[in-house]
């Protein structure tokens, strides 16, 4: 099942990619393959790459040994994953508006009092700790630009 | 003589005081990055490039090459007591590794795979001493026609022979070489796949692919463990950190075989550290006078393994350092970190630079005495990195490679990809997509087109040029043995009778 799916996107993401090569505006000029060339052999190489998924897929199906198909089974603990994830948008939302410090203790923040649980003393030091830290190092030491946000240092 | 001269005067290089430390930071945060799960070799240089912007070039790869072998020492530390590679290429030693432990060997076990580690990391960086003259003058007759058929082999070798299927593997190498095309075209000036959005004109940054396939995946995978109460807790070390006299004798073949294997599997592409430690692991047993041991502690399974992955590295280099083309995803990330520092490798490196080239080359050597040096006598400090609660250095993680990644342009644009590029990294393991491909052909892509377009123009627009040399017809044949191998070796393997299970 899961190799259907990936069989079926890979010939989608091959049918888009043909679309937007063809959209790019060619001047040809002193370059005989141009811009779009060497896209359009990508493109045959990705259909390739789904026949050959496709031939890899009759052979499996033939040796019945496809019992690898609750890869795609949605379980209770991809929801964490989903979590994470939107956790991790919203930092990066509030990264620039809030700045560096500030976004980041809330991120690591909400992170460690549920994946570290209990240890509220030790988790809320080192996400006090590393933020400080890690902002007057690169910051003042190595010269990286970190957005400063609402904090005026 | 010349070539002497370059090599003595690499050692003035490497044993400069800021290059003895760069090497020492180099490889003392290898271990660490090994000895911690999450942030692999590759995600730990490309987090460091944007910072070490500034650095003399020569400092800067000194100390990424150092991450690079030094995450292989710190990797089975964290095989031997959790049972959980803290690097792929572990993989083999968490099998009678952790059995040793589990029998109160544990010391035994990390002393043998750090001797192992040296002797076999000082064969590696010897035989990258002796290959690279002699195959840089080959490649100095390169053109680009044998470029791009070269750069194809790797590409292929490494689609076809990392994953479990080859069609995934070579889905990978495409998507990599279909993002390498975003952004403006060098030769027209066109800008490609930019979807209106600005920052996309200087095309991904493989920077923050590699942090996100790599790091940002390894922090959900964490979570989700966490989540699912998978998380394995560490074993003290027990016994003493030093080997019997019996334990010894039964080391030292299989180290220096795991060291020669490793060298030779890591100078072709494709294959890397964890297929040379497997080879390495099926060697030793087969020649064993008691292969029933193995998997239940066998010394011999930690010593080969270990060697062969350390000596693997040196051997991944050859390639990377004499034709500028890296056979896998760490070597592909130390070139992208070659070219952000306006250093082109390959054949010409050694003419141009030699100083940085031998520096680079003979750090090596010090650095594998520092790494024996950190991970006997001091090992129980980096022992402490594991009692670090996962639920703390999962979102550390995170945190390290935001800054990473906005240091770069100072754009949340590179932030939103390394959380795009950790989700597709997370979906891909689960799907059994490889993605050493991908970042090996996004990194290559650039070159591949750029020598392709010029090969054409040198012809005429005629293709005759990729079959017109010999070397452009060994290197498509190789390409093309190297994607109907793994078709090949299944029915070999049921032409031989008695095939070995493992």
């Amino acid at each position: 099942m899961t190799d259907r799916i990936i069989f079926v996107c890979t010939l989608l993401l091959a049918g888009v990619y043909f679309w937007a090569t063809a959209q790019i505006p060619s001047l040809e000029l002193g370059d005989p393959l141009g811009p779009k060339a060497f896209p359009r052999m990508l493109g045959v190489g990705l259909l390739i790459a789904a026949a050959m998924l496709l031939a890899e897929i009759l052979r499996d199906r033939k040796t019945a040994k496809a019992a690898d198909t609750d890869a795609m089974k949605w379980e209770r603990h991809h929801w964490v994953v989903v979590a994470v994830a939107a956790w991790t948008a919203l930092y990066i939302a509030l990264f620039e508006p809030l700045g560096y410090m500030l976004a980041t203790l809330i991120f690591l923040g909400g992170l460690t009092t549920y994946f570290n649980r209990g240890r509220h003393l030790m988790n809320g030091l080192t996400c006090v700790l590393f933020v400080v830290i890690s902002y007057v190092a690169f910051t003042k030491l190595l010269g990286v630009n970190l957005a400063r946000g609402i904090i005026p240092f | 003589m010349e070539t002497l001269t370059h090599i003595l005067n690499g050692f003035v290089v490497a044993t400069q005081p800021i290059n003895l430390w760069y090497t020492f930071i180099g490889v003392f945060m290898g271990t660490i990055i090994g000895v911690l799960p999450g942030i692999g070799p590759s995600a730990g240089i490309a987090l460091l490039i944007p910072i070490t912007y500034g650095m003399n070039p020569t400092s800067a790869l000194i100390m990424m090459a150092g991450i690079y072998y030094g995450a292989k020492y710190g990797g089975s530390t964290t095989a031997i007591l959790i049972r959980t590679p803290g690097e792929a290429a572990s993989v083999m030693t968490s099998i009678d590794g952790y059995e040793m432990a589990k029998k109160g060997r544990a010391g035994a076990a990390l002393a043998v795979s750090a001797i192992g580690s040296f002797i076999a990391g000082t064969i590696g960086v010897i035989g990258l001493t002796l290959f690279a003259v002699p195959l840089t003058s080959m490649a100095l007759k390169f053109g680009p026609a044998e470029y791009f058929t070269l750069m194809l082999f790797a590409m292929t070798a490494v689609s076809t022979l990392t994953g479990k299927s080859p069609a995934k593997g070579v889905i990978a190498t495409i998507l990599g070489l279909m993002i390498a095309t975003i952004g403006i075209d060098l030769q027209s000036g066109q800008a490609r796949y930019t979807m209106g959005i600005p920052e996309f004109q200087d095309g991904v940054g493989f920077v923050v692919v590699v942090v996100g396939l790599f790091a940002m995946a390894e922090v959900f995978r964490g979570l989700e463990g966490i989540y699912r109460g998978t998380s394995a807790e560490a074993m003290k070390i027990t016994g003493k950190l030093w080997l019997t006299r019996d334990e010894w004798r039964r080391s030292i073949g299989p180290i220096w075989r795991g060291g020669i294997i490793g060298f030779i599997v890591g100078v072709l592409p494709g294959a890397g550290g964890t297929i040379a430690s497997i080879m390495s692991y099926t060697t030793g047993k087969r020649l064993s006078k008691h292969p029933e041991e193995f998997g239940r502690g066998a010394i011999e399974g930690v010593a080969g393994p270990e060697a062969a992955n350390n000596s693997d590295t040196a051997g991944a280099l050859v390639p990377l350092l004499t034709l500028g083309i890296p056979g896998g995803g760490a070597t592909a990330v130390m070139l992208g970190a070659f070219i952000m520092y306006g250093v082109q490798p390959g054949p010409l490196l050694f003419q141009t630079r030699p100083d940085l080239v031998w520096g680079l080359i003979n750090s090596m050597y010090i650095g594998n005495v520092m790494l024996v040096i950190l991970n006997l006598p001091l090992i129980g400090l980096f022992v402490r990195l594991l009692y670090i609660p996962q639920g703390i250095l999962y979102p550390l993680i995170v945190a390290i490679s935001a800054i990473g990644a906005y240091a770069i342009n100072g754009s949340v644009v590179d932030l939103w990809l390394i959380l795009m590029f950790g989700i597709i990294g997370y979906v891909f393991d689960k799907i059994d997509i490889p993605i050493a491909p991908l970042v090996l052909s996004l990194v290559l892509g650039g070159m591949m087109e750029q020598s392709f377009r010029q090969a054409m123009t040198i012809s005429g627009g005629d293709l005759k040029i990729f079959y017109g040399s010999a070397i452009t017809v060994i290197l498509l044949v190789m390409s093309l043995i190297s994607v109907l191998l793994p078709f090949i070796i299944p029915k070999l393997r049921a032409l031989g009778s008695s095939g070995d299970p493992s």
